[in-house]
């Protein structure tokens, strides 16, 4: 299912500065830092889902922002498909965002409450110059089949439409430039269980159809173990460990891993249950 | 086992400009002294709303009815000002999911638990003061004294929810509110305050309702549960049991959307719950669930959502599973 | 396979626009509106011209001939009134406006973009707003010279770094939304991201505020007019109306008094119009 190779990080690091003490100030020493992002590498290939786990302060939505560069990395570098990230600036960068898009934790904030679901993903199209993007009608209703949304939801605000719903919108807006790379920071976090079902399968589904490669962060490991194909587990800044989904979380090496997997509550071996059903 | 808290026939409404809007539909619920109790569901099932109507604590807008809500016997909904305030303050203690919106930011924690102290016991200032640390203590906090002069910013998520809890038990409360008190928390740090819940229960034979989301942290920490849907308690009974034979298709499709660890690089597609959650608003009569359920029949729109025993303390409020279990509604509260 | 039935039927019902009129809306507007009417009706109900001498007929009170009486050299109080609410309201709704498009844009690309450039226009604002306002429109007309031209020039200078204030703490707000951060990653412009997704959600608040700064600007010009250093005589304003009645006070009080009411008229319908629009939210429904 997945092909070569076509994101490569490699040691990318973000530092933040701590609070300078006076003494340093008037020295003008550098302040202590801080590493959110330590020396990080991986890579990511086409039609695969790479999960990114970790504890909150792990340094993973960093790391999931410095690849588009809405953080700016302070070293290590970021090639896709041959193209060095970090050296692009104005068009070309705007072109390399296109490819990779991200989809953020909260649907509720990352819409423009004041565009209709039509216009938003509409609009990612046109800018783009996306093929079909000068019809508004026919564009905006292909990406709502995409993400299994009815056409009349064109027409809507945000703020009519329900949490599950707004992700989806989200995801279409993303699509609708034609990426390659879906980054889904926290995506399906903040919705309830059975609506984040539905969003999963759909991301497994879009991988599926368009081929897409996702790098999937979410804090939840049992998400990240049902739908990603390789996970990286992350720990103050660093790649703790990192390999095919089922190694990882059946065979953990690195003490971290065992102990998120020891803390993750099992909420028991239920869906064997083999009851008679009612009909 | 001495029953502690029982809520028959809840309602809870939120007016507004066209009328009312019906959030908790008739809810019936019991808590004996000791034990734990969680309360699960999704947002807007109610279930936050249901167990703030324990110390009537309403939203504005908001008002609630009851057959009845009793707590140690003595009805809570007649209670005076004066007597709601010492039962708010003696007999239940409250944690919330963030901590932080909970504290004064400009005062330092420990402060914050000697005045609860203060207030609600009637401690005077050492006293209060002494009392804290050993409060700050007997929630695993390391180093009391030094915590104790902290600002809330300066403390950890899971640290400010142990002095969060450490408030709440202050005045050794007979019932433990935790909404969603550990949402907002790492897996790592969600194991040791359920824990440390867990642990204080024990010592001091405190009950536990516990509301949660999430049934990984409710099958965890509880003995009993109730699952909520659509402002009704749709299936209530041991917890083990519950999760190993669901009798109700909510609970059932719930379960089975939670992903698992175990399942790792399997592949599995879980099949979901169709639809979206209800909207309180537009709910009718009826089972709340029908419009998603699997198993609906049109005797559905009609059930009146009273639970049925399907085996000792085990109920449900689907017919049609009762039926097909041969179980005799006899209108048994959970 | 994927939630068929939520693709049939699309959850969660039209939300029916908010209630966009109550009272207080309803009765500013109509206060407003009959008073921008009478302003550009003026020709038309103007029984005299405004500068129409009659030395026969001055100080005549309210008649049937002179509605609202005549002043000093018998001009028409009522036409005068009517022309002076006119070029009122033409240049205040031109300075306050002027003033808010200004602010809001600096301001905006100011938050938007930050450093240094927020840096200068920050501390470019503060230093206007401490300034205190009259004395800025005065320094103006000194410069300009007195006319309507000057005090207009004079309160856009004074006005836009207030708009740009307001405009500059919502973006910073808005910056860390999710929503504009998507701008970034969805790779649009930035003047695509300041003006088609920040400007319509920071504009409601200077608006909102705007009604206070009409108001406001209406009582500099009149100020000023009555001064003798906005509109020049012959030509009638509120403001040279009132100022020219003020020796007859006690024998011909309608010449004052009359623009005094009118004015205060005005601020009050606008007033009504900004609590309503507060309330209603009529700004982000009619955006």
């Amino acid at each position: 299912m997945t092909g070569e190779s076509m994101l490569q990080v490699r040691d990318l690091t973000k530092r933040f500065v701590l609070r300078r003490s006076v003494g340093e100030w008037v020295r003008r020493q550098p302040g202590e830092t801080h590493a959110a992002v330590n020396a990080v590498s991986f890579d990511l290939a086409r039609g695969e889902i790479l999960g990114l786990a970790g504890g909150s302060g792990s340094g993973k939505t960093t790391l999931a922002r410095m690849l588009i560069r809405l953080v700016e990395p302070d070293d290590g570098s970021i090639v896709l498909g041959g193209l060095d990230v970090r050296a692009l600036r104005g068009h070309d960068l705007r072109e390399v965002r296109r490819r990779m898009q991200m989809v953020f934790q909260d649907p509720y904030s990352s819409l423009n409450p004041r565009l209709s679901v039509g216009a938003a993903i509409h609009e990612a199209g046109r800018v783009h110059h996306q093929p079909g993007s000068e019809d508004a009608g026919p564009f905006v209703a292909r990406l709502l089949d995409l993400v299994r949304l009815p056409a009349a939801a064109a027409a809507r605000h945000p703020r009519e439409l329900s949490g599950g719903q707004r992700q989806r919108v989200a995801v279409a807006r993303a699509l609708a430039v034609g990426p390659e790379v879906l980054i889904a920071d926290e995506a399906v976090s903040a919705l309830d269980v059975s609506i984040q079902t539905q969003l999963l399968n759909l991301f497994l589904d879009l991988r599926d159809e368009l081929g897409l490669a996702m790098l999937f962060v979410a804090h939840q490991l049992s998400v990240i173990a049902e739908v990603c194909d390789r996970v990286a587990i992350m720990h103050l800044g660093e790649i703790v460990e990192i390999g095919p989904t089922a190694e990882v979380f059946h065979s953990p090496q690195a003490p971290y891993t065992r102990t998120l997997l020891a803390a993750h509550p099992r909420p028991m071996a239920l869906a064997d249950a083999t009851d008679p059903e009612p009909t | 086992m001495t029953q502690l808290l029982r809520i028959e026939g809840l309602r809870i409404s939120f007016a507004h400009r066209t009328g009312s809007t019906d959030v908790v539909r008739g809810l019936d619920l019991e808590v004996n002294q000791g034990e734990t109790v969680g309360l699960v569901g999704e947002s807007g099932s109610g279930k936050s709303l249901s167990c703030r109507s324990i110390i009537r604590l309403m939203p504005p807008h908001a008002t609630m009815s009851a057959t009845r809500v009793e707590f140690e016997g003595r009805d809570v909904l007649g209670l005076s000002r004066t007597e709601l305030r010492a039962h708010r303050s003696r007999n239940v203690g409250m944690i919330f999911q963030d901590p932080f919106s909970c504290f004064d930011p400009t005062k330092r924690v420990g402060e914050q638990v000697a005045e609860t102290l203060r207030v609600n016991v009637g401690l005077d200032r050492d006293a209060a003061r002494e009392r804290a640390l050993a409060l700050l203590a007997s929630v695993d906090i390391d180093r009391p004294e030094q915590r104790f002069r902290a600002y809330p910013h300066e403390l950890s998520g899971g640290m400010r929810q142990r002095v969060m809890i450490a408030i709440a038990i202050s005045a050794g409360p007979k019932l433990l509110i935790a909404d969603e008190p550990t949402t907002a928390l790492d897996v790592t740090t969600q194991a040791q305050i359920l824990a440390l819940i867990e642990q204080l229960r024990r010592e001091s034979e405190m009950a536990v309702l516990l509301v949660s989301h999430d049934f990984g942290v409710i099958a965890q920490a509880c003995d009993r549960v109730a699952v909520m849907y659509g402002g009704h308690v749709v299936e209530a009974g041991p917890v083990d049991e519950v999760c190993a034979q669901p009798r109700h298709p909510y609970t059932r499709a719930l379960l089975e959307s939670i992903p698992s660890v175990e399942s790792a690089g399997r592949r599995v597609r879980r099949a979901g719950i169709p639809g979206q959650p209800p909207n309180p608003a537009e709910l009718g009569p009826g089972c709340p669930f029908a419009e998603r359920c699997a198993h609906v029949r049109a005797s559905c729109r009609e059930v009146d959502m009273s639970l049925i025993r399907v085996t000792e303390g085990h109920l449900t409020a689907c017919p049609v599973v009762a039926d097909s279990l041969g179980a005799v509604a006899t209108g048994v509260r959970p | 396979m994927l939630d068929l039935e939520s693709r049939a039927r699309i959850v969660g019902r039209r939300l029916r626009p908010r209630r966009l009129y109550n009272w207080e809306l309803s009765a500013g507007l109509t206060i407003v509106g009959l008073l921008l009417l009478a302003a550009l009706l003026a020709p038309y109900l103007a029984p005299y011209q405004p500068n129409q001498v009659s030395v026969l007929d001055s100080l005549q009170p309210p008649s049937w001939h002179h509605w609202m009486g005549t002043d000093f050299v018998g001009r028409d109080v009522w036409s005068r009134v009517l022309y002076g609410l006119r070029i009122d309201m033409l240049v205040v709704a031109v300075i306050t406006y002027l003033g808010l498009i200004v602010g809001v844009v600096v301001g905006t690309v100011a938050g938007y973009v930050g450093g240094w450039l927020d840096a200068i226009i920050g501390r470019l604002a503060d230093t206007v707003i401490a300034f205190p306002f009259i004395v800025l429109v005065l320094a103006v007309i000194a410069i300009v010279g007195p006319g309507l031209k000057g005090v207009a020039i004079g309160v856009i200078i004074a006005g836009w770094a207030l708009y740009a204030r307001l405009a500059r703490s919502e973006m910073m707000v808005l910056r860390e939304q999710p929503f504009m951060m998507a701008t970034k990653a969805l790779g649009y412009s930035h003047l695509r991201a300041i003006f088609r997704h920040a400007l319509p959600n920071l504009v409601r608040t200077s608006l909102v505020y705007s009604t206070v700064d009409v108001v406001v600007n209406m009582l500099v010009l009149a100020g000023m007019s009555y001064l003798g250093l906005g509109q020049q005589a012959p030509g009638a304003d509120l403001g040279s109306i009132i100022a020219s009645g003020q020796g007859y006070l006690l024998s011909a009080w309608w010449i004052t008094t009359i623009p005094g009411a009118v004015l205060v008229l005005f601020g009050f319908g606008v007033s009504l119009i900004g609590d309503g629009v507060t309330r209603g939210g009529l700004a982000m429904e009619a955006l």
